[in-house]
């Protein structure tokens, strides 16, 4: 059996202050010691450093990535195993998370990328990350950098200020514990006889040009689809390096916080044996997508799986490999229902996904990430407003002469996001 | 855009690289190609290298649109 404890620290306030410390409930973060760690990477010429708290009548945008802090307390490894900690496997022991707050990375990287988080009003409904305390970094790069090496420069530096800030949690007492027990595959069928067994299968997002996924810091692109335990995802496994269409792109908050692990464990020993999860990729070559989901399907027959989910990342062009992985698994006699959003044009009327079949009978969506909203003009940005017109989501009349912004909810960190981490519901 | 031109009485050749994508929507000649980012190049290759894949893809394609086909038809 692997056990790992996930203990709260919950944090209801930020605060800049002389030493990095939480006391109460209240982060304090040293401005200068946090610029510091920014500007260990020479390709960042300057950072300015920001708290955006909910209800306040901020917008920051252009949003690069957001970050759950935490710390391992005992066991195997460190956060963000490969990327910022040694390469080990982790998911085993004690770990702490920094509850209500995040650091989100923002600044200018690519011409049309994301993504838009208020802190109130219309929008703020859209975006979960308006609910937190948001430590924001925003980075400047130096002249004449390229964006693809910009792009970790920035990503990195999110994560660096995640594990400092998740570091002055260690020698605290959790104010919540979670425990996550998982079963080997021998173990699991005998401890829980007739139980469906059920995996969660997660595409992740590997199309490159910015659109990447990192798994113990390898590049998801270059992997084949394989098998973890669910709960190395809680102590950074699978961490995000997109930059554009905000809306369904997992942030690496969504990844230590993925709510189909977290409800499949919550039903784990009760209604299913939840055997582990499955991660495969979205790959721009035909032969990629045929390879990734014969494997898919080929380690739910090995395992002699019920059921899986299967959640995507992003759309268009990986819907085929949706469809593909569902029809494969379900040939393979495993039930399968699918969690995707839908592009079904403004008025919602057109095809949902590029691509379709009958095998896909159980689909769950995030929502049309078409629908168009305005959001109002707030008080104060974080980042600059500079590409909100060319963001995906956005067109040239987005942002208004009155200061309003409309654009298709695409643009939102998170909106439509398919692994159910939004507040979309049906009527 | 295919099975519009195609409805107007004029054979299309749909050169993509997610053919099961070109299926769904119903092309009839379909000519697989690169990547999705380069679909009908690789820059990968020596430009003298990428000419001759170019030129090849066109010319499969020209092929492909004078070939009779019965059903949905992806020429490998």
């Amino acid at each position: 059996m692997r056990r790992l404890e996930l203990g709260h620290i919950n944090i209801t306030d930020i605060q800049f202050g002389s030493e990095s410390k939480i006391e109460n409930g209240v982060l304090y973060v040293d401005e200068e010691a946090v610029k510091a760690i920014v500007l260990e990477d020479e390709r960042i010429k300057d950072c300015k450093l920001d708290i955006a708290k909910p209800g306040e009548s901020v917008r920051i945008t252009p949003v690069k990535d957001v970050i759950e802090p935490r710390v391992k307390v005992e066991g195997r490894g460190g956060i963000f195993p490969g990327v910022i900690s040694k390469v080990d496997t982790v998911g085993e022991g004690k770990t702490y998370a920094l509850k209500g707050m995040a650091v989100v990375t923002a600044g200018k990287i690519v011409g049309f990328q994301e993504g838009i988080i208020d802190m109130t009003g219309p929008g703020a409904d859209y975006t979960p990350f308006s609910k937190l305390n948001n430590l924001v970094v925003v980075c400047e790069p130096v002249e004449g950098i390229k964006q693809h090496d910009y792009e970790p420069a920035v990503r990195f530096a999110g994560f660096r200020v995640a594990v400092y800030l998740g570091e002055l949690a260690r020698e605290l007492t959790p104010d919540k514990v979670e425990v996550f027990e998982t079963y080997g595959i021998m173990e699991g069928a005998e401890k829980l006889p007739g139980l469906p067994r059920v995996a969660y299968v997660q595409m992740l997002q590997s199309q490159g040009l910015l659109h990447d996924t990192y798994v113990y810091g390898v590049d998801a692109k270059k992997t084949l689809s394989t098998i973890m335990t669910p709960t190395e995802i809680m102590d950074g496994a699978i961490v995000s390096g997109n930059c554009v269409s905000a809306c369904d792109k997992n942030p690496t908050y969504v990844h230590l916080n993925n709510g189909v692990v977290h409800d499949l464990f919550e039903e784990h020993g009760k209604t299913i044996n939840f055997v582990c999860q499955i991660i495969t990729n979205e790959n721009v070559y035909l032969a990629d997508k045929q390879r990734s989901s014969d494997w898919t399907a080929k380690l739910c027959r090995l395992l002699d799986l019920d059921g899986i989910v299967l959640s995507q990342e992003g759309f268009g062009n990986p819907d085929t490999d949706l469809i593909m992985n569902c029809k494969k698994i379900e040939a393979e006699g495993v039930k399968t229902v699918i969690i995707t959003d839908e592009y079904a044009g403004r008025d919602g009327k057109s095809q949902s996904l590029a691509d379709a079949d009958v095998a896909a009978d159980a689909v769950i969506t995030g929502g049309n990430a078409n629908q168009v909203i305005v959001l109002p003009k707030l008080d104060k940005v974080i980042g600059t407003l500079d590409y909100v017109n060319t963001i995906a989501g956005g067109n040239e009349h987005s942002l208004r002469e009155d200061g309003t912004i409309e654009v298709e909810i695409q643009a939102i960190t998170g909106a439509t996001n398919e692994t159910g981490f939004g507040y979309l519901s049906a009527r | 855009m295919v099975k519009g031109v195609e409805a107007a009485g004029i054979p299309v050749v749909h050169m993509c690289t997610v053919t099961p994508i070109s299926m769904t929507v119903g092309a009839n000649r379909i000519v697989p190609t690169i990547a999705i980012p380069h679909p009908l190049g690789n820059p990968a290759l020596e430009p003298e290298e990428e000419y001759k894949l170019r030129r090849g893809l066109v010319e499969k394609a020209l092929v492909a649109l004078q070939t009779e086909v019965e059903d949905q038809t992806i020429f490998e």
